[in-house]
């Protein structure tokens, strides 16, 4: 009997120790099982739900919002090739097929916005489960919520009706959901900023660069706005100006980040933040709307950097000639926003090119900047507010507003009048004062004048090339197919089409 | 049997796990000194083994086929010697003469072939089992087993994807493919699945090596059986003698020109330009006005990187056989300079195996084997930018190497009105000055003991163990740099990579050996516990004050995203048991079954179950076969059973969080952390059902043996990150998906065509393999590689992209085809329009991309002549694949028609105008990147090429001493040449058997093969050696 016990005994350590023996996780990552279980967690969370803004505005936003418009376009170098995904959108002809399209920038603005959503869901699905200190809670949540309705309001601008991922996403069949109107996208969207409005710090209180009521009010009102809910956007965005928590820099210059200091100014309602160094958190984007090829001894006076090198390829984002004659004479702007460059480079002929100045800060290393980046300035909050009320009848009260952006502007009191001669003049305003922050796009899709706007714009292409930066050489002209696509929307990205029953 | 027994049993059992063994007393028998010679159709057989049945205890016959032995009556000689059958001579009281004639053979029936936990009598096989003598492969001049196994093995494909020494051999049997996870076979050496690399073992130690093909065969070694099975037996004394045996070689290695990827030269560079901007109607930038300047100041830097190397190998074995003591020890040393500059590869090697028999029950054993490797390599292999071979291949030819005062220079640019996009840096200081070197220790240890306790029952307890130290070192000085366009003084960068592995295995089996009259039984039951650990430090350091002192220390900045610590684990237990059965050695039985559970697999799914069954009838051994004068054997085989390939990565089953995902809040760098996968804890092995059938035939007495089988099988559950719609915040899901067929033919002959004085042996093979892919997930057809497709109803890995018809040829043509809007014109590459919409289209809805090419060929083949006459011996090897493409991807550099770099000499016969058509295969370049860009960036056919080839791998010949003085027993020296001719059309570069290899879904990952990016040339190595026996 001693010898089966034995045996037994044996068998069963065997077998016991078996799962323990088998049972190997990751010893220098951390699991699901492991996060999701303080407050730190639910902290790194969030700053992670940040993250993807700086992909979004660093590498899409502007081709997507600003260079499809009339304020920029592309600098042609006839020497170099895979620059279609550019070009198609300065060029309106981002191609489709059965309403999706292959351009990589649709794509990746398309899968950062979801990024933000899939990570701000993980946090709003488990945050109540784990108890931890309310204020700070609230915060979390808010700034969740912010981002959520932030990244869905840019798919609903750029895309319209899209899938509505509120959840988190833990098996292979909820992966793809079908598209939701636009109207319920909108909906979320509100839903997720009133929310947020009371959860979240004001300008004063919170960490500079995060997400403030302020900014949710301002986000909130855009939403509004967007929507022609003039009322409800006057309502939501009248504390942002009443807190006294915001005002006008002196200048407009001031008004932007430089490469480490005057972040998060006063101005400031909400900026994608940017670091220089070798975190891995800094922009390049000022690169990116160089005309080219430039070389390192052309380079060095806009970026200041100790180590310039040459940048070949095709340049982008490069202000038109259109939105250079957009400001009235004596705008002290203009000079801020636009500067020049002599290039000798190539087979363009030495030629002076416009580039955009006012976010070329001085950093010291090449390629590698800590410029933040303007989402939302209290001079657009006053723009708001401006249109609101004359989109309500109350043109007098909209005028005061205007003419508060214009007075820092070195310009007078505007002479426009009547509610049409306003709206005209806010329109105009608008483009100038935030000229190249990426509102072109959109203040042209939802006043319905892409039509009347651009159509002209792209004859005046076709019609001289080389005004708009094509060089003087046999064959360098507008493709064939160049305005040919004035969607409101962009198409769905193929490689999620490809993926996804729904769409 | 009663209760009382079979208990008592269980406690031995028991008692000799726990204890490992014990130790008993024996003796031996009274015996007498018997002698003779052993002959062969007249002539005398040196190097034949005599052998007392049943022990250890043996003789090897002299130059002259003498032998002598102690033997007593009763006892049995078995003569053995490779190519003849072995015969056996009982010994009888009285006689001490016994000499023995051999009958040749090609196959000796009776011949023990190690199989997986054991041995088997060759004629009693019932599996797919190939075994290779490590003495036919010890004249080749390369450093790793697999290189020599080139040509040898029906099924089983071996590439040799890149000449870098010690690297780069694929070795593929049957055809095993996965979407994602590993498929290289499993290497077992001296019973123990090693987790290192195969190709730092020195082949000079290699006694023999068997290939297990089929599911019956492997199924023991469960989930990691599915690629097939390598077993590696080292060498052990031969019985009864001490032999000290000296290997010697030495020679050189070069890249012969021929073969080479034709570049243009300066000349031809120059005048490429210079018709650019005039077909263009551009001015002529001034550096290229007048061609022919060129003529006497060549560059090709290609060349400049490469040299004449030596190589050299030094092997010293003592094996000794004596009383109760088995010992063989190799000392090697391996040294080899490559064909690259700054190259080289060395291996000091030391092997001491030993076995005691402490008795006629109890038998120990311990086997350790360290080595150490040193290899140094600059970045040679890769994509342009980062591979000096291709970066090399593609610079300026225009560009000095050397500046006036024949210093190197440091940095080439032309003015920009050139069209010189990218600065390069002196290729060949990046060779010389860049440190890329890695450093590898290399432990290996098996321990046995083994207890009889009665007749035909072993139990056996192993204990295993490997650690590996490998020690990366890599500094790119401010000088020097590997990459285009980087200025020089650049940022100084060291990597330092630290890999501690170590595995240990324990195993304990037992074996029941019954016959029964004419039934035979072998009964085998064992469990075994193994876990691999893997620490790594990695630091990244750069900016340096002073490039001689590449410390961490001296470093400026510790680049925190480069620098890691990981640990990598993994767990295995299980539990398998084998029956064989056999009536009259005719009728043959075999079923397996092993348990594994693997800590890779899911929580919900951590145990797999893999069986499998064979069996064999040997029909020569019936009567009715039994007339035929011509056939002297025939078998027929037939297997099935279920492996698994657990090459699934060690954590995929775990959402990982990501806490690197770092912002900033004004100028504060603040942690952030994500969940970046997706879980899975159902996720388990890739399965592969096998079925086999098989016939061996022997003719003439075997003097011709053949063997066929035929296999078919299907793996399914293969892992696969599934992409799913990035609207759920994630790219992919690790999920076991799809189903891939493969099927396919395998002849092998062995004959001696000529005997007697000269005497011709001759060894072929041919197969045929072919796969189809069943079924993927659910929803999902397809999934793309690079430049490849991986679709339902279709092969692995096709190439895909646009079908090229050709260039415009005129206005009319351009006018009357389908073309790309605002892109096409006369001279631009004609596509097909595959869906017929009128419009060419590259992806999305209306795409016009196909299946251009097939990377798998239609059949390899080898074949192996062995001939000696009188003292003097010759072979010649030899293997070849047909029908096989390769992707000649560096053409998007090297025919870039933007003249960005330099191009192959074929471009010289691009399309100039309609009159002027050129060769075809390249278009004009007018119009620029927007025209040419579609030639260079859309994948088409254009970048596929036929890549079959036949290789004369080896051609060796020899000249044997009989008695060179008192000390020496016998010597040959002999001359070897290694990839002496390599005949093919392919002309992207030396190696038809290039594939950029790597891991993940990139070019060479497992969705990618074949791809060409012109990777380190493989050299013709040159050599002569000796073999001297004391």
């Amino acid at each position: 009997m001693k010898k089966y016990i034995i045996a037994i005994f044996a068998a069963s350590v065997f077998l016991t120790s078996c799962e323990d023996f088998l049972t190997v996780v990751p010893e220098t990552q951390l699991s699901s099982a492991t996060f999701f279980k303080n407050q730190k967690d639910f902290e790194q969370a969030v700053n992670a739900t940040y993250a993807p803004l700086r992909t979004i505005f660093n590498d899409r936003a502007w081709l997507l919002g600003e260079m499809h418009s009339d304020n920029t376009y592309y600098a042609r170098n006839v020497l170099f090739g895979a620059v279609d995904n550019q070009e198609d959108l300065a060029d309106f002809s981002v191609p489709v097929s059965n309403g999706t399209t292959a351009n990589t920038h649709v794509l990746n603005q398309w899968r950062q916005d979801y990024l933000i959503i899939a990570r701000a869901n993980q946090i709003l699905d488990l945050i109540d489960d784990v108890t931890f200190d309310e204020v700070a809670k609230a915060n979390i949540k808010g700034q969740a919520l912010f981002l959520r309705a932030f990244a869905y309001f840019e798919l609903a601008r750029y895309f319209g009706s899209v899938p509505l991922h509120l959840t988190p996403v833990t098996v292979r069949s909820e992966a793809a959901l079908p598209l939701s109107p636009e109207a319920d996208v909108y909906a979320q969207i509100v839903s997720d900023l009133v929310a947020a409005i009371p959860l979240l710090k004001d300008k004063a209180t919170q960490e500079a660069g995060r997400a403030t009521a302020g900014a949710a009010r301002t986000l909130l009102a855009n939403v509004y706005i967007n929507q022609k809910k003039w009322a409800d956007a006057e309502q939501v965005l009248r504390p942002v100006v009443t807190s006294g928590q915001y005002r006008l820099m002196p200048t407009y210059a001031a008004a932007f980040s430089d490469n480490a200091s005057n972040k998060n100014n006063v101005e400031s309602v909400f900026e994608v933040q940017y670091l220089e160094g070798a975190a891995g958190l800094q922009g390049n984007f000022i690169y990116q709307f160089l005309p080219r090829p430039i070389s390192a001894a052309e380079l060095q006076p806009i970026t200041g950097t100790s180590n310039p090198q040459p940048v070949d390829g095709e340049g982008n984002n490069i202000p038109t000639p259109d939105i250079i004659a957009a400001y009235e004479p004596g705008d002290l702007r203009k000079d801020v926003s636009i500067g020049y460059v002599f290039l000798n480079g190539a087979f363009q002929v030495p030629k002076t090119l416009p580039y955009i100045l006012k976010f070329a800060k001085k950093h010291s290393q090449h390629n590698n900047h800590g410029t933040n980046w303007p989402v939302y300035r209290y001079a657009e909050v006053l723009l708001f507010m401006a249109e609101v009320l004359n989109e309500q009848g109350k043109t007098g009260e909209a005028i005061e507003f205007l003419n508060q952006v214009r007075t820092r502007a070195g310009l007078g009191a505007t002479t426009a009048s009547g509610q049409a001669g306003v709206r005209e003049a806010i329109f105009k305003e608008r483009r100038v004062e935030l000229a190249f922050e990426n509102k072109r796009w959109f203040d042209i899709q939802r006043t319905d004048r892409i039509q009347e706007i651009i159509v002209p714009y792209g004859n005046r292409i076709k019609a001289n090339p080389q005004a708009y930066y094509y060089p003087p050489i046999a064959g360098a002209v507008p493709r064939n197919n160049v305005f040919t696509n004035l969607s409101k929307f962009y198409a769905y990205p193929a490689a999620e089409s490809d993926l996804s029953p729904y769409f | 049997m009663n209760n009382h027994y079979l208990s008592r049993v269980k406690i031995r059992l028991f008692g000799f796990l726990l204890l490992m063994f014990c130790i008993s007393v024996t003796s031996f028998g009274q015996t007498q000194s018997v002698r003779g010679v052993v002959t062969s159709e007249g002539e005398p057989v040196p190097g034949a083994l005599v052998l007392i049945k049943g022990t250890q205890r043996g003789t090897v016959t002299d130059i002259d086929g003498n032998y002598s032995i102690n033997a007593a009556a009763g006892e049995i000689l078995v003569i053995s010697f490779v190519g003849y059958s072995s015969k056996e001579v009982p010994v009888v009281g009285g006689q001490t003469v016994y000499d023995v004639t051999l009958d040749l053979s090609t196959s000796d029936l009776s011949e023990v072939v190690v199989v997986g936990y054991g041995s088997q009598i060759k004629k009693e096989l019932t599996g797919a089992i190939q075994s290779v003598n490590g003495k036919d492969l010890q004249d080749m001049p390369v450093s790793s087993v697999a290189q020599k196994l080139q040509g040898r093995l029906a099924g089983v494909q071996i590439n040799q994807t890149t000449g870098r020494p010690g690297q780069g051999m694929n070795v593929r049997i049957r055809g095993q493919l996965s979407v994602s996870g590993g498929s290289q076979p499993l290497y077992v050496v001296d019973g123990f699945p090693i987790t290192g690399d195969i190709n730092a073992i020195n082949p000079d130690e290699i006694d023999d090596i068997t290939v297990l093909k089929d599911a019956a065969s492997t199924s023991l070694y469960g989930s990691r059986a599915a690629n097939g099975v390598v077993l590696i037996t080292t060498k052990k004394g031969k019985a009864g003698a001490t032999n000290v045996n000296l290997n010697v070689f030495t020679g050189f290695q070069e890249v012969p020109e021929k073969g080479r990827l034709e570049m243009m030269n300066a000349e031809e560079f120059a005048q490429f330009k210079k018709e650019y901007y005039e077909d263009a109607k551009l001015p002529v930038p001034e550096a290229f006005q007048n061609p022919s300047q060129y003529r006497d100041k060549n560059n090709d830097w290609y060349d400049a990187v490469l040299q004449n190397a030596p190589i050299s190998s030094y092997n010293l074995t003592l094996t000794s056989n004596k009383e109760r003591v088995n010992t063989a020890v190799i000392a090697g040393v391996f040294d080899q300079k490559g064909v690259v500059i700054n190259t080289d590869y060395r291996r000091f090697s030391m092997r001491m195996n030993t076995d005691y028999a402490v008795s006629d029950k109890v038998n120990i054993g311990v086997n350790v084997a360290p080595n150490y490797v040193v290899d140094n390599t600059p970045r040679s292999d890769g994509d342009r930018g980062t591979g000096i071979l291709f970066n090399a291949l593609h610079t300026w030819p225009v560009m000095p190497i050397y500046d006036e005062a024949g210093e190197l220079t440091y940095f080439n640019r032309f003015p920009a009105n050139t069209g010189n996009i990218f600065a390069y840096p002196n290729w060949v200081r990046s060779a010389q000055e860049i440190t890329n070197e890695t450093k590898v220790i290399n432990l290996l240890a098996n321990t046995y003991a083994e207890w009889k306790p009665i007749k035909g029952l072993s139990l056996k307890s192993t204990f295993n163990a490997e650690i590996r130290n490998s020690n990366y070192f890599f500094f790119n000085p401010s000088t020097a740099t590997a990459q285009i366009n980087v200025a020089i003084p650049t940022v100084a960068v060291s990597i330092r990579d630290e890999n501690q592995d170590f595995t240990w295995l324990n195993e304990n089996i037992a074996t029941y050996d019954k016959k029964i009259n004419d039934h035979s039984f072998q009964l085998l039951a064992g469990f075994s516990n193994q876990q691999f650990r893997r620490d790594r430090t990695r630091v990244q350091a750069d900016t340096y004050a002073d490039d001689r002192l590449p410390t961490i220390q001296g470093a400026l900045n510790i680049n925190r995203g480069g620098t890691i610590s990981g640990v990598e684990e993994w767990t295995l237990t299980s539990i398998f048991s084998r029956a064989t059965y056999n009536y009259k050695g005719k009728y043959l039985f075999t079923a397996s079954v092993r348990g594994d559970g693997s800590s890779r697999f899911g929580s919900d799914n951590r145990w797999g179950v893999f069986p499998s069954t064979s069996l064999g009838w040997v029909l020569s051994d019936e009567e009715f076969m039994k007339t035929s004068s011509t056939i002297s054997f025939t078998k027929l085989r037939a297997s099935y059973g279920i492996t698994g390939n657990n090459n699934i990565g060690n954590y995929t089953q775990y959402a990982l969080v990501n806490n690197t995902i770092n912002v900033a809040f004004g100028n504060t760098v603040t942690p952030g952390a994500a969940i970046t996968s997706l879980n899975n804890s159902n996720l388990g092995w890739e399965t592969t059902a096998q079925f086999d059938i098989g016939l061996d035939l022997g003719l003439w007495d075997d003097r011709v043996s053949f063997v066929y089988d035929f296999y078919t099988k299907n793996t399914t559950n293969l892992l696969y990150a599934v992409q799913i719609p990035q609207e759920a915040g994630f790219t992919n899901f690790n999920d076991n998906i799809g189903e891939i067929k493969f099927w396919g033919h395998e002849f092998s002959i062995n004959a001696i065509p000529v005997a007697g004085a000269f005497r011709w042996n001759v060894n072929a093979n041919i197969s045929f393999n072919r796969n189809e892919v069943i079924s993927l997930a659910d929803g999902i057809d397809r999934v793309y590689g690079n430049q490849h497709i991986t679709q339902v109803g279709k092969p692995f890995g096709q190439f895909y992209g646009m079908k090229k018809l050709g260039n415009y040829a005129n206005a009319e043509d351009l006018a009357n085809s389908p073309k790309i809007p605002g892109r096409s014109t006369v001279g631009s590459i004609k596509l097909a329009d595959i869906n017929g919409d009128g419009v060419i289209t590259y992806g999305g809805d209306r795409d016009d991309r196909t299946i251009i090419g097939n990377p798998f060929p239609d059949f390899v083949y080898g074949i192996v002549n062995n001939f000696t006459y009188k003292n003097w011996d010759a072979s010649i090897t030899a293997s070849g694949s047909q029908g096989n493409q390769l992707y000649m991807r560096h053409l998007y550099s090297t025919a870039n028609l933007d003249g960005v770099f330099n191009m192959v000499r074929k471009a010289k016969d691009r399309f100039r105008s309609p009159e002027n058509p050129g060769e075809g295969i390249f278009g004009t370049t007018v119009g620029g990147g927007n025209v040419t860009g579609v030639e260079r960036d859309w994948n088409n056919s254009n970048f596929v090429w036929d890549a079959s080839y036949f290789t004369i791998r080896n051609i060796t010949v020899g000249y044997s001493f009989k008695k060179l003085g008192k000390s020496v027993k016998s010597a040959r020296i002999y001359a070897s040449g290694q990839n002496m001719w390599v005949f093919t059309k392919y002309w992207g570069g030396s190696n038809p058997e290039v594939s950029m290899q790597s891991d993940g879904q990139g070019d060479g990952g497992n969705l990618s093969p074949g791809v060409d990016l012109s990777a380190y040339p493989v050299p013709r190595t040159i050599t002569i050696g000796a073999n001297i026996n004391f």
